[in-house]
């Protein structure tokens, strides 16, 4: 369905030296440099596949989704969607794609969102039956109804975001890119938006691409995620698989009655392990110490603390992916 | 072609709304374009009283009157944002979301933009051109409105439209490569205005510079519509005119699709 086969994104920057002078010589003689943004990356999505893409700020995420979108072409490499390449016959390829950049709209500011819609069923030449179904169905899911008519300058975030998905949708495209479809929205309309994409890609088989960095949207959509690190890829296969190769830490949580204990204790040096195997987060009441189950096991952490500090509430998780994906941003994971 | 028709008319309809929610700002704007019609009428008319002759060089002080008003309006029924809008997508990276959508930039924007002059053609131009011809009947006496000279009239004010579209959908795509269009669009607006003869006649200049200054499209744009409407133009020279504007409109699409094309390939779209 999709395939990306070392695929590189280079930029050319000017860089303005600081102050006049810079500010003359660069007005004759411009110097460039050159930012890899995407660098080398190949993967493959078979079709009906949700596929997370993750990875820090700037690391070439977006550069990437507009690549397979046909808005950029790479440096080097080579992209096949559905039989075709995205850059070359622009039109013909995006008539079967659809895209939501979560930072933009598509929606026609000044008008009310129904016109939109009806535009866009010409654009794709969506006949009026299957457009009703369509819209019925991402009106149930996305629960457009209560703005539908309004402007679409006047809806608030998390609806515009709502519009925007079923826009994206209202063709049944077989391809769906998402960049950041949940950024700035509330913990509801992130539900809704999660509905709405499981859904779609059970009925319709849609394959879909999704980035963000909100690491709740892959637990809950993705069995696959390709993380990616300056332009680089990092780690490309099952969420189930990351966790057990990289999440081999436990934390407990608890809080406690007595401060003055909890001072004390020094916890690398009385399990005997390495600083990075066991770490101490202090917020207001609660306390969590993430540690090595495979070096630590939890029984012992626990008759450990219940020893030693009188505690009020203990609860011992698995640690989250959020965790883990820091680990590996700040490349520190020990346990591979 | 039907669907062809199908799909960018709904770019007009939505263009239309669009002009309807900024209806305030568009008849402040009109105003303003009246007001200045006649600050050049009570110009010209104190040049004609000063030079005691009733005929300036061809134009009699009624063609002059209808000159003003008309290449005015025909300034404004062939204006274009295309530059400004083009530049502006380009350079908050929004372009993006007209690339994704199975549709040409150039028609889209073009069929959007019609939308707007529905609203101008009805609510200034339809107007304008009644209040001119009154006017022409009280001083002339007699009715001067020809049918065959308004129709070729239309033609050629679609050939200026589209001309200046591309015009400026060149300069809109230059953004790519500069990605700063300011100092340009400026630049752009005063070339135009000077070679178009909306700023003076062209009748008026000396022979030689004339006769460059009506080869190139500028000179279309605004000057060609308003002597055709007049019934200056005859015969040969009105099928030379047409054929030049129809020229100069095949070379600027010719043009704008091959910078775009080249856009398209170097093309680094800014933002997240
Ligand atoms: N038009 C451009 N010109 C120059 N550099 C660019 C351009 N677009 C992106 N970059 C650079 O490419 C790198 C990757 O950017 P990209 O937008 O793909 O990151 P991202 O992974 O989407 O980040 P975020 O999570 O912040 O959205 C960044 O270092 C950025 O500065
Ligand atoms: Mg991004």
């Amino acid at each position: 369905m999709i395939y990306v086969d070392n695929v590189t994104k280079e930029f050319k920057k000017v860089v303005k030296e600081s102050g006049l002078k810079g500010s003359i010589s660069s007005l004759f003689c411009r110097t460039y440099q050159t930012v890899r943004a995407v660098d080398d990356i190949s993967f493959h999505v078979p079709k009906g596949e949700i596929l997370g893409f993750i990875g820090a700020n700037g690391a070439g995420k977006s550069t990437t989704i507009k690549m397979l979108t046909g808005i950029l072409t790479p440096t080097s490499g080579k992209v096949k969607i559905n039989g075709q390449v995205p850059y070359k016959n622009r039109k013909k390829y995006v008539q079967e794609i659809g895209v939501v950049f979560g930072q933009r709209t598509q929606l026609w500011w000044d008008l009310p969102l129904t016109e939109t819609f009806s535009v866009l069923q010409q654009i794709y030449q969506v006949e009026e039956q299957e457009f009703q179904k369509r819209m019925a169905f991402l009106n149930q899911v996305l629960e457009l109804e209560e703005f539908i008519k309004s402007p679409v300058r006047t809806l608030s975030l998390g609806q515009r975001m709502r519009a925007d998905l079923a826009a994206s949708m209202i063709h049944n495209p077989k391809v769906l890119f998402l960049d950041e479809p949940t950024i700035g929205l509330d913990v509801a309309v992130k539900n809704n938006i999660r509905k709405a994409i499981t859904e779609i890609n059970q009925q319709e088989q849609t394959t879909i691409i999704l980035t963000t960095h909100d690491l709740n949207d892959i637990e809950s959509l993705c069995k696959r995620i390709v993380m990616i690190d300056k332009g680089k890829i990092m780690y490309d296969g099952s969420l189930t698989e990351m966790k057990s190769k990289f999440g081999k830490y436990r934390e407990v949580n608890f809080s406690l009655e007595q401060e003055a204990e909890f001072e004390k204790l020094s916890f690398a040096a009385d399990f005997q392990v390495e600083k990075e195997d066991i770490k101490v987060n202090r917020s207001k009441e609660k306390i969590t110490v993430t540690f090595h189950a495979g070096k630590i096991s939890v029984q012992s952490m626990l008759s450990y603390l219940l020893k030693r500090v009188q505690i009020k509430d203990i609860s011992v998780n698995d640690v989250n992916i959020e965790e883990i994906v820091c680990r590996m941003y700040g490349k520190e994971v020990t346990g591979a | 072609m039907r669907k062809f028709f199908r799909i960018y008319q709904s770019f007009t309809k939505a263009g239309v709304e669009n002009a309807m929610a900024y209806r305030t700002s568009f008849l402040c704007f009109a105003l303003g374009e009246s007001l200045y019609c006649f600050v050049m009428y009570f110009i010209w008319k104190a040049i004609f009283l000063s030079s005691g002759d009733s005929s300036f060089l061809g134009f009699s002080m009624t063609d002059m009157t209808v000159y003003v008003f008309l290449s005015n309006l025909v300034g404004f029924l062939i204006s274009t944002d295309s530059t400004d809008n083009l530049a502006e997508e380009i350079h908050d990276g929004s372009i993006i979301m007209r690339m994704i959508k199975p549709v040409n930039i150039d028609y889209s924007i073009l069929a959007f933009e019609l939308g707007n002059k529905v609203m101008v053609i009805t609510c200034i131009f339809l107007p304008v051109m009644v209040g001119v011809e009154i006017y022409r009947y009280v001083t002339l006496g007699y009715v001067a409105f020809q049918l065959g000279n308004f129709l070729l009239f239309v033609v050629s004010v679609i050939f200026s439209y589209l001309l200046s579209f591309y015009l400026n959908l060149i300069f809109g795509y230059l953004a790519f490569f500069l990605l700063n269009i300011w100092g340009f669009s400026i630049l752009k607006s005063s070339i135009i205005n000077f070679f178009s003869g909306a700023l003076i006649p062209l009748a008026f200049f000396p022979g030689a510079v004339r006769l460059v200054f009506e080869q190139l499209p500028f000179a279309s744009l605004v000057y060609v519509p308003t002597m055709i409407y007049m019934g200056k133009y005859t015969g040969e020279e009105l099928a030379f005119a047409l054929g030049k504007q129809i020229f100069w409109l095949l070379a600027f699409v010719g043009i704008s699709r091959f910078i775009w094309s080249l856009a398209q390939k170097r093309l680094a779209v800014q933002g997240g």
